[in-house]
């Protein structure tokens, strides 16, 4: 790969230890795949901000950079913490936990970093426009920035995001490059009324399309164009987890992408894949390991709420109780939970008994009773076995239904 | 001397270095933060495969990474326990694979040598506890087959090149 001369003086450590450390790692990966060159990034956002995540390899690494004066060149934000920094406490994790993530949160904040801790940075403080170089972490972030936004980024492995941070730029390779976005697997939705679909149901379809596009760049047709950003965001986080997409073309919604052609930069589709509702029950059974079961507890905010989604949430529990044995968790970024106290809703929310849970993830919170968990997220259901016993996926509106025990 | 079957396949060095263990083979994708813990080596994902199976010291072959973009730290952290594996082999090596084991080399001096792209699906000559030589500096995989108690067979030696 070629480096510039700046970038020769960096990699040889005239600009300190931090940059040097973060321009070796990324130039031996430009190196790995090929780039021809490092590029400016104008956004970075950190997947790895959780010491849960991270581990002491992570905030040794985060630490060292911090101590040799090392700061964030462009906007980074950050995913979520491994603890609400406010009532981290109540939530019983662990004060060594906590203080190694308050460890973490300080050099991140010497480092210049914007403390969003969410992993929809997309809904919470990030800033983008279409057409701009970035460099994230988080695979349903990343997905979301390049399928709905149509800025451009890598999914950046955890810790070289922080690199990325330091120097402000990343080697060109993979998503960065025309001829790796061009659409390659055509997904039709078919006999399939779109229109009534839940963030849920959006949810299963991208993991259909991502766990049968393997490394191809999906393109799909049939979704409506008033496809919200919540919806949205459950298709591409399940696409993200499903398999190993990146990117996928929803002609009408993502930029540059208003037809198949489009999408597929001029080619032809390899593949036509037909998506009725066989798939969606057959994926949906997948991710659902248990009948009619009743769930002890249930999560919703994976990825966390936007403030339209706990507008939603409060909406449905106003007013009743949630069930004694039952815990209802919404988790969601400080910028939502900050505006839904000031419209009210958190009230509403903790007064049925629900806990409105910021700055971290459901992974995180330390659930006594390990049993049936239910959620309207796909990609909780698929990645969380290792916390709950089963796992029932429905809609939001059925989650917080089943947590009063109104559920027809 | 021991009968023995030798298989040499081609591939495409990631990560410099040469090293050696016995054979982790899975035909699934691996996502190693939801899937390894780094603390002891053991692969935890009920769902996976290698559900019970430990990654430490041993070749591990998958076909390629999903998912969460945290397994580059798991990997870091495997290493900093010294719970990683020897060498990893991918059909497609994912950056987020590549950046954990750069840094342990930059970071911890540990190298993990890595290498996709073999010419053979390893899935079809590799089984588990086959020994298996990685050297990534030289893009070749050697596969040195496990003994299987049935006597009385000759000794077959197969170079693929």
């Amino acid at each position: 790969m070629f480096l510039t001369a700046d970038e020769e003086a960096v990699l040889n450590g005239e600009c300190g230890e931090g940059p040097e450390i973060a321009m070796s790692v990324l130039a031996k990966l430009g190196d790995i795949y090929k780039a021809d060159r490092m590029i400016k990034v104008e956004s970075v956002h950190i997947d790895g901000a959780a010491y849960g995540w991270i581990s002491d390899a992570g905030l040794e690494l985060v630490e060292r950079f911090c101590s040799a004066g090392a700061t964030f060149r462009v906007p980074t934000t950050l995913n979520p913490s491994s603890i609400d920094f406010n009532i981290w406490r109540e939530l019983h994790i662990p004060t060594s936990i906590a203080e190694k993530q308050f460890r973490l949160a300080r050099a991140f904040k010497k480092m210049g970093a914007i403390p969003t801790w969410t992993c929809a940075p997309y809904q919470s403080g990030a800033n983008l426009r279409c057409g701009q170089n970035i460099a994230w972490g988080e695979s349903n972030a990343v997905t979301f920035a390049n399928t709905v936004v149509g800025a451009r980024t890598e999914k950046l492995g955890d810790l070289a995001d922080i690199c990325a941070g330091v120097l402000g730029k990343y080697p060109e390779f993979g998503l960065y490059l025309d001829e790796n976005r061009r659409g390659q697997i055509l997904f039709e939705i078919n006999g399939l009324d779109a229109n009534s679909f839940t963030c849920t149901d959006y949810g299963v379809l991208g993991f259909f399309i991502g766990s049968t596009a393997g490394a191809r760049v999906p393109v799909v047709t049939g979704i409506p164009g008033n496809v919200t950003p919540d919806q949205l965001k459950a298709f591409c986080t399940a696409a993200a987890v499903g398999g190993s997409v990146s990117l996928c073309h929803i002609c009408g919604v993502t930029p540059g992408s208003r037809t198949i052609a489009e999408a597929c930069g001029g080619t032809k589709p390899e593949e036509k894949i037909s998506v009725g509702l066989n798939e969606l029950n057959e994926t949906w059974e997948k991710l659902n390991t248990i009948q009619e079961e009743r769930p002890e507890v249930i999560c919703v905010g994976c990825p966390h709420c936007s403030i339209e989604e706990l507008v939603k949430v409060a909406h449905i529990i106003r007013g009743k109780k949630v069930e004694k044995d039952v815990r209802l968790l919404v988790f969601t970024s400080r910028i939502a939970k900050t505006l839904a106290h000031k419209m009210g809703l958190i009230d509403i929310i903790e007064a049925a008994g629900g806990e409105v849970i910021a700055d971290t993830c459901w992974n995180f919170v330390p659930i006594k009773r390990q049993r049936v968990a239910m959620t309207d997220s796909v990609k909780l259901a698929w990645v969380s076995l290792h916390k709950f016993t089963d796992v029932i996926l429905n809609s939001t509106e059925k989650c917080i239904e089943t947590a009063l025990g109104t559920r027809s | 001397m021991p009968k023995m079957r030798k298989i040499i396949v081609k591939c495409s060095p990631v990560l410099m270095g040469v090293a050696e263990g016995e054979a982790l083979v899975t035909k699934q994708p691996l996502c190693l933060y939801d899937s390894l813990d780094p603390k002891s080596g053991l692969i935890m994902n009920r769902r996976h495969e290698l559900y019970g199976e430990n990654v430490s010291r041993k070749v591990l072959i998958f076909p390629y990474g999903t998912g969460s973009t945290t397994s580059s730290a798991t990997i870091l952290q495997a290493s900093r326990c010294n719970k990683a594996p020897n060498a990893i082999i991918n059909l497609e090596t994912e950056p987020t694979i590549a950046i954990g084991a750069l840094l342990a080399e930059r970071l911890y001096g540990k190298l993990i040598p890595i290498v996709d792209k073999p010419e053979i699906n390893p899935v079809e000559v590799i089984k588990k506890g086959d020994l298996v030589k990685v050297d990534a500096n030289a893009g070749l995989i050697e596969v040195i087959k496990k003994q299987h108690s049935r006597p009385h067979r000759p000794a077959q030696q197969i170079h693929k090149i």
